[in-house]
């Protein structure tokens, strides 16, 4: 422990971070604490009789033990996995090429980190304009050059469908994170390496891969975390169809709440993703975060 | 050589990477026989059907208002919010980190398990599909990034500015307003443009707690899938006039928006 006078403290700045406090109370804890009251009862929209009547666990058991669920979790697992290992080897391909200096690299970088910022919503619609069996683009570059044409949409593949859509719209943010990783590269040990003849091969393999892993393990980790949650795209594209195919876990939770309006069950499978989730994430976010609370000076006391 | 066969290979490649987004753009600007020609047409007539229809078919100048409204407020209340909360935060040693922690932890739950409650708040307080719910909503959940970033660049401030301006007898308030913020403005910037980006893509919310006055550009896009199949001239059109505000910010933003996107990971 440091020990070191204090000026004269004001405590007033407290007060700044009421209205965040309000805000987060407001639509963070207000829901959850009312779905985990909801989750206990029988509630459904178009029965109000139901609204008030106290089932206890009986919603958890139901979505603990419906097929339709887990088979969420897989897909959200395996689209999160798959996605983040694909986006990093792609990711740091990119880098590496980006990292050369051409004339014109700043224009098309920013090009290239587009679809980051596209709408997703609007990612998912055009992948499915590609992505049609008989009309897409996809379909029809295979053809012409003698493949079959693939069934992008049908049970089989709609999930590498949706994985290839995350892979093309996520890679670039693995390719920024990694760029202003590559920045702070020890150049000094590079030319050394250099001189006592190591190919570019070899210097990328044993000196700028070693370097970059801690990058690519905080891209990683926030990618992950925003794939667990993953909604919009999927929903555009797909639906969470064919059948369960790619229903995610929001998807899976949409479908019961606002197509099934089973209040007190969607409440429940909101409480079991909510610490599902939870338990995945803080892990990382405290990873992410770890040795950064200290900060380094600056205005802090 | 190698300069120039290195800038040839990136174009290419960019190229052929936005190609899936420059599909449907030209499929906004022709009639959907061409979209789906087989072979591909690489030069077709022009066609701005797709864009009459998207508002002869729907009020979607108003629906892109909405979007409009709905992000500039909510970047503009969630800088407010949360420049003093990052400021203080700063400033209040240990308690404030184990705040923040919490609250960005607990931004990892998925929206749509909140969405449901909300939407039931929304119902009992009869504030459903109206400007504010959104804007609240939006707010929320983009206040812990916005915290976070913002006090990323309060805590590269020299302190002994603060320091300094405390001792000449300056208020917390005066110390934020008059030398913190001011130093920092490239840094909030930074994080308004991240926070607009967000606000501007949201989906989810807009699809659940809205119906009709306040729907957004985004969810209004769902109108023009109908049981024929989709109008893809249409759709085309509407979503490339979703997209074209981030693509245009992106581009204007370029700087401040990899910061943005570096920044959480690398700082």
């Amino acid at each position: 422990m440091r020990f070191r006078p204090r000026p004269r403290r004001d405590s007033s700045a407290i007060l700044f971070v009421v209205p965040a406090v309000f805000a987060a109370l407001l639509v963070l804890i207000v829901p959850l604490a009312m779905s985990a009251y909801y989750s206990i009862t029988g509630w459904k929209i178009l029965q109000p009789a139901t609204r008030n009547k106290i089932v206890w666990l009986d919603n958890y058991a139901l979505v603990l033990t419906d097929p339709a669920f887990w088979s969420s979790i897989k897909v959200t697992l395996i689209y999160t996995v798959a996605g983040v290992a694909l986006e990093s080897l792609a990711g740091l391909a990119l880098a590496l090429l980006f990292r050369q200096n051409f004339v014109g690299r700043g224009v098309l970088r920013t090009l290239m980190i587009l679809p980051m910022v596209i709408t997703p919503a609007v990612v998912g619609m055009f992948w499915k304009l590609l992505y049609d069996p008989n009309y897409g683009l996809y379909n029809f570059a295979l053809t012409s050059i003698g493949l079959p044409a693939v069934p992008w949409l049908s049970s089989t593949w709609a999930l590498t469908s949706v994985i290839i859509m995350d892979v093309w719209e996520s890679s670039p943010f693995f390719m920024l994170v990694l760029l202003a990783g590559l920045q702070t590269e020890d150049k000094e040990a590079v030319e050394a390496a250099r001189i006592d003849g190591a190919s570019s091969w070899q210097v990328v393999y044993y000196l700028t891969l070693p370097h970059l892993v801690p990058y690519l393990a905080i891209a990683a980790a926030f990618r992950a975390i925003w794939s667990l949650s993953e909604f919009d795209k999927v929903y555009m594209l797909t639906l969470g169809g064919p059948g369960d195919a790619t229903t995610t876990m929001s998807l899976y939770a949409f479908k019961v709440g606002f197509v099934g309006f089973d209040i007190g069950k969607i409440s429940a499978v909101s409480w079991i993703i909510a610490v599902l989730t939870l338990v995945v994430t803080a892990p990382l976010v405290a990873y992410l975060l770890r040795g950064r609370g200290a900060g380094s000076g600056g205005l802090r006391r | 050589m190698r300069k120039f066969l290195c800038l040839v290979a990136v174009v290419v490649l960019v190229f052929v990477y936005l190609f899936p987004y420059t599909w449907m753009v030209l499929s906004a600007f022709r009639y959907p026989a061409d979209t789906f020609a087989i072979p591909p047409k690489l030069f077709f007539e022009i066609s701005f059907d797709g864009f009459r229809n998207v508002f002869r078919q729907s009020v979607f100048g108003l629906y892109l208002m909405n979007s409009l409204i709905i992000t500039l407020f909510s970047v503009a209340i969630t800088m407010l919010v949360a420049t003093p909360a990052a400021y203080a935060l700063v400033r209040i040693s240990r308690g404030g980190t184990a705040f923040l922690l919490t609250v960005l932890i607990a931004r990892m739950i998925p929206a749509i398990a909140l969405v449901v409650p909300i939407y039931i708040i929304g119902n009992l307080t009869r504030q459903l599909d109206t400007y504010q719910i959104m804007i609240v909503v939006t707010v929320a959940f983009n206040l812990p990034f916005a915290i976070w970033m913002v006090r990323g660049f309060f805590l590269d401030l020299p302190a002994n500015l603060v320091d300094a301006a405390r001792i000449d007898g300056a208020s917390e308030w005066q110390v934020l307003t008059q030398v913190a913020a001011p130093l920092a403005r490239g840094g909030i910037f930074a994080t308004s443009v991240f926070v607009f980006v967000g606000a501007w893509n949201e989906f989810l919310f807009a699809l659940i707690l809205t119906s009709g006055r306040t729907t957004t550009a985004t969810v209004a896009l769902l109108s023009f899938r109908t049981s024929q199949g989709i109008e893809w001239d249409t759709i085309s059109a509407g979503a490339f006039m979703v997209s074209l505000p981030v693509i245009v910010f992106a581009f204007i933003m370029q700087r401040y928006l990899v910061e943005g996107l570096t920044m959480g990971a690398v700082k």
